[in-house]
């Protein structure tokens, strides 16, 4: 598949969301309120400005959309294979693992884990997990080995850079 | 006379104190950024206001603009040694620097690219000083329709010139980014936008946590996404052979730097442009077109002089309008805020001192960087060594703790990964993220310079139109859209033809 048709079906459908997101901010904007009660001026309600902009995202989703249509992108063609494939692909393994322990790291333990601890932890998870994908398995003893002293010293480098050079209060405890 | 003075005195106070320190290690940290793939001027630049909004105004900025000129040059070296560019603004660098580096010229790559972005900063340097003052003063004539077409102007022209194969695509991100700004309470009756009952989104988006996300997760997906890098170990010659065959081409370098500076000026296109526009115009006139793409000094010069003129470049309207001429002067811009300093029309009658001590800090920043470049030439190779895999964690944590030091809120972790996110996804789809933070730079402005505008006009559209620098403004952005547009061109082109074939009949 080119990566030209890749990208106009890409575009079918993020112009659809598009779309739509446009014609949820003039809706909203709408709802806003015009504060008649405080007598405004007509030109100078909170909306005016989003309506507008919620109007262009529309109008501009909507191109997107119809020259998706024109150049083939509404025939997704979605097969189980295709996107077993995809999904197995070393490309978005990479980038699920990525997500995955970085969101982990700062919506679970950044907030509720002292940092010094939950620093270190997260560097040594990512660099094994990345190398181990990087290697086809887990790095060897030497590796792991730096991984953890790597992440101990910068875990701790950061936390004192912050917190005593910087006076950077820090969550989780 | 009173400006050099003051920028004697500036770069006098800076030498003498340990502010003289600052310059070395915040350039050499910037160079180290610019150089690691992962790492842009612009996370840089907000990673370090994150760090030093405890200092006073003067240092902070001047770290800040240290980082800003050496990350800009330090993604040359990544460019010539590995063919990645280190930040966008060097991807013309890599075309013939690269070339250069695989014929064993490594080390004259390193010292043309060095001395044309010292060139290009100087250039750009002497722009900003010319410059502001002048630009500031015009400026005090601007009112709310002239601040509503500059901004609107503002990110029509970055979304054109950051996506040019797809302008549509660049205009949605930079309203994209104007709607961000809208979330939050507005600015005339302090009505919530879009917080739906959350007080922390009613204080709106942050701008910083904003732009690590978009700058530093998103480009830390895009990194562990693609195929991992392999380094180098470069062949290099002399440093010096390089300076003097950089020497030859003295009026490339200048022109360059021109064009650097102009792209700098423009809202939110900065250094990736500078440095393309100035390679495209060396091709141009070059007699030896045929070198380009093969190693080619003279683009590999032009390249850089452009990028790195395209800095103080930037500056400029960030002093003088408020508006920034680049992502990283984005963050710059919020910096001086933050510490209080207020850019904009009024800054050459509040502190016009402060203009010229960015002068002064821009060519202390260029003078170090040229220095610490060619001296650090085997050194800095060194710091291309390092893994993605061992790197990328340690840059998230700067994120997530940067994000978080603004004001001590997690909801500011939670913007960051949002935007890092939508940021990579937007990315994959082709949109860029630079008029994107200039919508959300330009939102303010853009919402109260329309209403206002309104009110003052009575609801007259005409009067947006009609004013003398307003009709500037919207026409040159009408005409700038509709002459890059390919059908245009093509129509005009087959219009003159006709035209001169009818001459000749």
């Amino acid at each position: 598949m080119s990566h030209q048709s890749s990208m106009n079906k890409a575009d079918f459908i993020s112009s659809i969301i598009l779309t739509l997101f446009g014609i949820g901010v003039v809706v909203e904007s709408l709802r806003l309120p015009r504060l008649e009660n405080l007598n405004v001026n007509a030109y100078t309600v909170p909306g005016i400005v989003p309506g507008f902009l919620g109007l262009f995202l529309t109008v501009a989703g909507l191109a997107i959309f119809v020259r998706s249509i024109r150049r083939g992108g509404w025939k997704l063609s979605l097969n189980k294979d295709g996107m077993r494939r995809w999904l197995g692909s070393a490309m978005v393994m990479r980038t699920a693992v990525t997500v995955v322990i970085t969101m982990g790291y700062a919506i679970l333990l950044f907030p509720n884990v002292p940092f010094w601890i939950a620093t270190p932890i997260f560097i040594f998870v990512f660099v094994v997990a990345t190398e181990a994908m990087k290697y086809g398995g887990l790095p060897d003893r030497k590796k792991l080995l730096t991984a953890l002293v790597l992440a101990i010293i910068a875990g701790l480098l950061i936390n004192y850079v912050f917190q005593d050079l910087f006076f950077v209060r820090l969550p989780g405890g | 006379m009173d400006g050099l003075i003051s920028f004697a005195n500036s770069v006098g106070s800076i030498l003498t104190s340990w502010s003289a320190v600052d310059v070395v290690w915040a350039t050499l940290l910037g160079i180290i950024v610019g150089m690691l793939p992962g790492l842009t001027a612009t996370l840089g630049v907000a990673l370090l206001t994150t760090l030093t909004f405890k200092m006073e105004a003067d240092q902070a900025i001047l770290i800040l603009v240290c980082m800003y000129v050496g990350a800009i040059y330090g993604g040359s070296r990544s460019a010539i040694l590995l063919n990645i560019p280190g930040t966008p603004a060097n991807a013309a660098t890599a075309l013939d620097g690269f070339p250069l580096a695989r014929a064993g010229k490594a080390g004259s790559a390193m010292a043309i690219a060095t001395t044309g972005s010292v060139f290009g900063g100087l250039i750009g340097m002497i722009a900003l000083a010319v410059i502001a003052p002048v630009l500031a003063e015009f400026a005090l004539s601007f009112g709310a329709f002239e601040f509503f077409w500059l901004a609107v102007f503002g990110v029509l022209i970055s979304g054109q010139l950051t996506s040019l194969d797809d302008p549509i695509k660049g205009w949605i991100a930079g309203f994209l980014g104007l709607f961000i700004a809208t979330i939050g309470q507005e600015g005339i009756y302090a009505v919530p936008r879009f917080s739906y009952g959350s007080t922390d989104l009613s204080g709106g988006i942050g701008l910083l946590p904003a732009m690590v996300g978009a700058f530093g997760l998103a480009e830390i997906l895009t990194v562990m996404r693609h195929e991992a890098f392999e380094a180098v170990r470069a062949k290099s010659d002399s440093v010096w052979s390089g300076i003097r065959e950089a020497y030859k081409y003295k009026f490339t370098a200048i022109r360059s730097g021109l064009i650097g500076t102009l792209m700098g000026l423009i809202p939110g296109v900065g250094e990736d442009m500078g440095s393309w526009a100035s390679y495209a115009a060396a091709r141009q006139t070059s007699k030896n077109k045929e070198e380009f793409g093969k190693g080619s000094v003279e683009g590999l010069l032009a390249a850089e002089s452009g990028n790195n003129a395209a800095v103080p470049g930037a500056l400029i309207p960030v002093l003088t309008l408020a508006v920034p001429g680049s992502a990283p002067a984005a963050v710059l811009l919020a910096a001086m805020v933050i510490h209080g300093i207020r850019p904009g029309p009024l800054i050459m009658i509040e502190s016009p001192g402060f203009v010229y001590s960015v002068v002064a800090m821009v060519f202390l920043a260029t003078i170090a960087m040229g220095v610490l470049g060619l001296l650090l030439t085997r050194p800095l190779v060194l710091v291309l060594k390092v893994t993605r895999e061992r790197l990328m964690p340690i840059i998230f944590v700067l994120c997530t703790v940067g994000a978080f030091a603004i004001a001590s809120r997690t909801f500011d972790v939670w913007v960051m990964l949002f935007f890092g996110v939508f940021g990579f996804i937007l990315r994959e789809l082709k949109y860029p993220m630079a008029p994107l933070i200039l919508g959300i730079v330009l939102g303010d402005i853009l919402d109260k310079s329309l209403r206002r505008g309104l009110v003052l006009s009575d609801g007259e559209l005409m009067q947006f139109f009609n004013r003398p620098i307003s009709m500037v403004l919207w026409i040159s952005a009408l005409l700038f859209i509709l002459l890059t547009m390919p059908s245009i061109r093509k129509l005009l082109g087959r219009l003159f033809k006709q035209k001169a074939e009818g001459g000749v009949q």
